[in-house]
């Protein structure tokens, strides 16, 4: 089927099975390729969007279901690489392999977005993806810091 | 696809000028970039470098600095630590330099240019900070810099000394002229020097040792453009959806693709046998990790445009299996019983005698334990795939290998071509942890590629085929034994062990402790169906945690504190670095102060590629603090590490991998744990193979340098932490609650107390 999607602003329309999950949509028919695929069942946090701005699964939403929706993705995040997250991100030298650090940032920016200053224990329930090499402790150091640099 | 295609030749050129061939790092590729960089061309582009110094090292037009790297990057920041290696001699400017991988084409081609230096390992994770490749990295900065500043000389008409380099620009001071490096690039990369020059001594690094920059591709990783293996996109690119015989070993009784065939998409569906692997044209060709480790598996996969349709296709296929010698195993606890049925065997094979154990059996106090680690998936975050493009004549693969030597090998000994018509492109790798590093994968890949030549194939395995078709930890039983003398010490130790299969005893036969000069460790494979592999600290893994609850029961037997009664253990040891851990890792911890009940610390120490020989390999020491409920339920609170490297070369990059290795060896310890019905791994998924998330993982990992000896080598850092941090936490759960843990995973343990 032919679906129209609104993605990081722009309007693409794409041909594909209406069960087809929005990750591999923007994998393999828009060639969006910075959604990674981890897990393919809502366990890892590899594939998170934004879905009218909040942080979404994208492994677990049929296209068919998006009518209307605004889907937001790495991409689209920042014009620059510039999102106070992405910078953190790299001054603090908070990736390893880096697989998953995408859908990390995607988790934590849908969290600022609603929760300006998260504590701990906030920022483990909202970004509990999946990190194998370990980078959780750096992970959630740089949410703190980002969410500083965004209220000041 | 048509916005691929339309790349046109022309940007094509220019892309792969500035690249270099290859994947150069800091580029801002949009994805669809990332078709035409690697499609076609030499895989390096001589003509555009112009300003090659050396096989390693180029300078463009525009000063940007590209330095070749042999190892894969797999996160341990091997990219990084190349260029700091060059840029300590060739004073450039940090922001112009970029790595990429050297191709194993040109290694074949041009008498191992890329391997000389560091042998076979020389493709292999982690190996940047050996003596070999920190001399030809300075070696390679030095050479150029003297290149350019001879260069500079010429053209100025003054004498070469009078010539200052920093920040990649020439400076005569005198005339207050400059240059930058990429304005004498080409004439540079020409010079002959009488000498080549010597690198500074170690006393006067700047950067080595004291810089701690992020990693190079960070600014790619953290918008997406970094592209791993799953991340290629080719013109005309399709995908694959594979399925192995779910018994490793088994075999397609029958096939029924009707249905599959006519669904959505679908343009094939192919089957492969690993009697159909071509074998090498040459019969004196090897592979540097040999080829038994990554025989294909008898599979069946669907090829579509789509990769959603190949899966779902997949599943539409009717094929019964033939689970071979597979099927025997009905259930996991069959194959632990027959592994520790094996201990008993008379016919051990002696991996190491020393001394006497006769003595064992005439003291009063015997301590014996059994101890058994399970399955294990290395379970990287990105799934295994690959992408390989197959003519009669060619092969091109793309791939996110840990090994690209073996890989490149591998390929040829899958299509029979000759290596000179492979071309490799190292990508980006989502994690590794041993799991790429024989190639299996990639064998898998091409053979698939293979049945549907002309067209680039992009395999992926989804996270249910990665995990249930691992090369896993292997199972490992041991038996261990000791008597005490009088003074609580073991008097000798007898080790017998079965490994199910691949693996070595790496924690325990090379330990220094006293009880070395009398001891004996036997042992013996089991041959089970079950393919197993490479696994961070292969051995060592299971080994170090064994030897270390081994230490801490005869400690408590003993009535003796477990760090008092190691570092006893450790006397006259020529290693200081050793004691050095133990210590710093138990004073920043608080060892010894009181706590309340249900909390308890634990101990735990162990040294990874060291094999025995004191100052070599990494020691690491940590302290766990954790704490159980009554109704036996875990928090760790607080990790404590201290290691020795010798030296280090960037510590923040040594502090990432300390902490990250933790949290591997915790997670290894607490939770994985894989199982097996009829001979067919059961666990597919993260839902039932649980990972630790962010919430899981202590609040304080902290990471001690006092255990530093000093000692001139830079030993990896990655795997080491591994190894202790699930033996310190079974030894503080010891503490805390009086159970002591003899077999992972620990949450299958019930830990209450009252
Ligand atoms: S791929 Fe969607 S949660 Fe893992
Ligand atoms: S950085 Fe490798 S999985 Fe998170």
């Amino acid at each position: 089927m032919s679906v129209t999607l609104k993605i990081n602003g722009q309007t693409h329309t794409v041909d594909a099975d209406e069960d087809t999950p929005l990750l591999w949509v923007l994998r393999d028919h828009l060639g969006m390729t910075g959604t990674k695929y981890g897990c393919g069942i809502a366990q890892c946090g590899a594939c998170t969007v934004h879905l009218d701005g909040a942080a979404a699964r994208s492994c677990q939403i049929p296209v068919s279901a998006l009518a209307g929706a605004e889907v937001t993705t790495i991409e689209g995040l920042s014009q620059n690489s510039d999102h106070p997250l992405q910078k953190v991100w790299v001054e603090n030298n908070v990736p390893q392999c880096g697989y998953c650090q995408t859908g990390m940032i995607m988790a934590a920016s849908a969290l600022l977005k609603q929760v300006p200053h998260p504590t701990d224990a906030e920022i483990d329930m909202a970004v509990d993806n999946i990190c194998r090499c370990g980078t959780y402790p750096r992970v959630r150091a740089a949410i703190h810091q980002a969410a500083e640099k965004l209220s000041s | 696809m048509g916005k691929l295609e339309s790349v046109s030749r022309r940007s094509f050129l220019i892309s792969t000028t500035v690249v270099g061939g290859g994947f150069a790092i800091g580029l801002q590729w949009t994805p669809s970039q990332a078709a035409g960089e690697t499609a076609k061309d030499e895989p390096w582009a001589k003509a555009a470098a112009g300003s090659e110094f050396t096989p390693w090292i180029s300078i463009a037009p525009d000063s940007t600095v590209t330095v070749r790297c042999a190892m894969p990057e797999i996160g341990n920041g091997v990219f990084t630590q190349s260029a700091m290696t060059v840029a300590e001699e060739l004073h450039v400017d940090w922001s112009k330099i970029k790595v990429e991988y050297a191709p194993p084409l040109r290694n074949f081609l041009e008498k191992s240019v890329y391997t000389e230096a560091g042998g076979m390992m020389g493709y292999f994770s982690g190996r940047s900070t050996t003596a070999e490749r920190i001399q030809l990295g300075l070696q390679l900065g030095a050479g150029a810099r003297e290149r350019l500043k001879a260069a500079a000389a010429a053209q100025w008409k003054v004498p070469v000394a009078e010539i200052t380099t920093a920040n990649s620009i020439l400076t005569h001071t005198a005339s207050g002229r400059t240059l930058k490096y990429g304005e004498v690039a080409a004439k540079a990369a020409t010079v002959k020097l009488d000498k080549e020059p010597t690198p500074k001594p170690r006393s006067e690094w700047t950067l080595l040792g004291k810089a701690t920059p992020s990693k190079l591709q960070n600014p790619a990783v953290v918008n997406g453009t970094a592209v791993y293996g799953m991340d290629i996109r080719l013109p005309g690119m399709v995908y694959a959806a594979l399925r192995q015989a779910p018994a490793q070993g088994g075999s397609i009784k029958s096939l029924d693709a009707s249905i599959a065939r006519k669904m959505p998409g679908v343009l094939a569906v192919v089957t492969v046998d690993p009697k159909e692997s071509a074998g090498f044209s040459d019969p004196k060709l090897q592979a540097p990790f040999g080829l038994e480790m990554c025989t294909a598996q008898n599979a069946v996969a669907v090829i579509a445009t789509h990769y959603w349709q190949a899966r779902k296709a997949l599943d539409a296929v009717r094929i019964e299996w033939d689970d071979g010698a597979g099927a025997q195993w009905k259930t996991t606890e069959t194959m632990n019983e027959a592994a520790r049925a094996l201990l008993d065997s008379k016919d051990l094979k002696v991996e190491k005698t020393e001394g006497d154990i006769s003595s064992i059996d005439k003291q009063d106090k015997i301590i014996e334990g059994f101890y058994h680690t399970p399955y294990c998936d290395q379970a990287p975050m990105e799934p295994l795939n690959g992408t390989a493009l197959v003519t009669p004549d060619s092969v091109e693969v793309w791939h996110p290998s840990q090994h690209s030597q073996q890989a490149f090998m591998v390929a040829a000994h899958e299509t029979g071509l000759s290596p000179e018509k492979v071309v490799f492109h190292q990508t980006y790798v989502g994690g590794g942890f041993g799991r790429r590093v024989f190639g299996d994968d990639v064998r898998m890949v091409v053979a698939i590629a293979r049945k549907y030549p002309g067209k680039p194939v992009h395999v992926i395995w989804s996270r249910e085929e990665s995990m249930r078709q691992g090369r896993y930890r292997a199972i490992v039983a041991t038996n261990l034994r000791t008597g005490l003398d009088k003074t609580g010490y073991p008097v000798a130790v007898h080790g017998k062990y079965a490994i199910g299969s691949v693996g070595g005893t790496a924690g325990f036969h090379d330990t220094p402790y006293a009880f070395n000069k009398n001891f004996k460790v036997e042992g013996t494979k089991v041959p089970f169906n079950i393919l197993s592999g490479a696994y961070r600290g292969p051995g060592y893994n299971s080994h170090a945690f064994i030897t270390e609850t081994f230490v801490d029961e005869c400690a408590h037997a003993a009535g003796i504190d477990p760090l008092t009664y190691r570092l006893k253990l450790l006397e006259g040891y020529s290693d200081l670095g050793w004691v050095m851990c133990l210590k710093e890792a138990a004073s920043k911890a608080g060892w010894g102060k009181s706590l309340p009940k249900g909390m308890g610390m634990g101990i735990a120490i162990s040294n990874w590629a060291g094999n025995g020989k004191p100052q070599a390999g990494t020691t690491v020491a940590t302290v766990a603090t954790v704490e159980v409920s009554k109704a036996g339920k875990l928090k760790i609170h607080q990790l404590d590490v201290a290691f020795d490297t010798g030296g280090f070369l960037n510590r923040d990059a040594v502090v990432t991998e300390m902490v990250g290795g933790s949290i591997f060896g915790l997670n290894m310890a607490l939770n994985e744990n894989l199982t097996v019905r009829n001979g067919r791994v059961v666990e597919g998924n993260y839902d039932e193979y649980p990972m630790l998330r962010m919430g899981d993982t202590p609040t304080k990992i902290n990471i001690h340098f006092g255990g530093l000896s000093g000692h001139e080598r830079f030993c990896e850092p990655g795997e080491p932490p591994a190894g202790v941090a699930g033996p310190a936490v079974g030894n503080a759960i010891f503490a805390a609650t009086g159970k002591r843990i003899r077999s992972m995973p620990f949450r299958l343990h019930d830990i209450s107390w009252t």
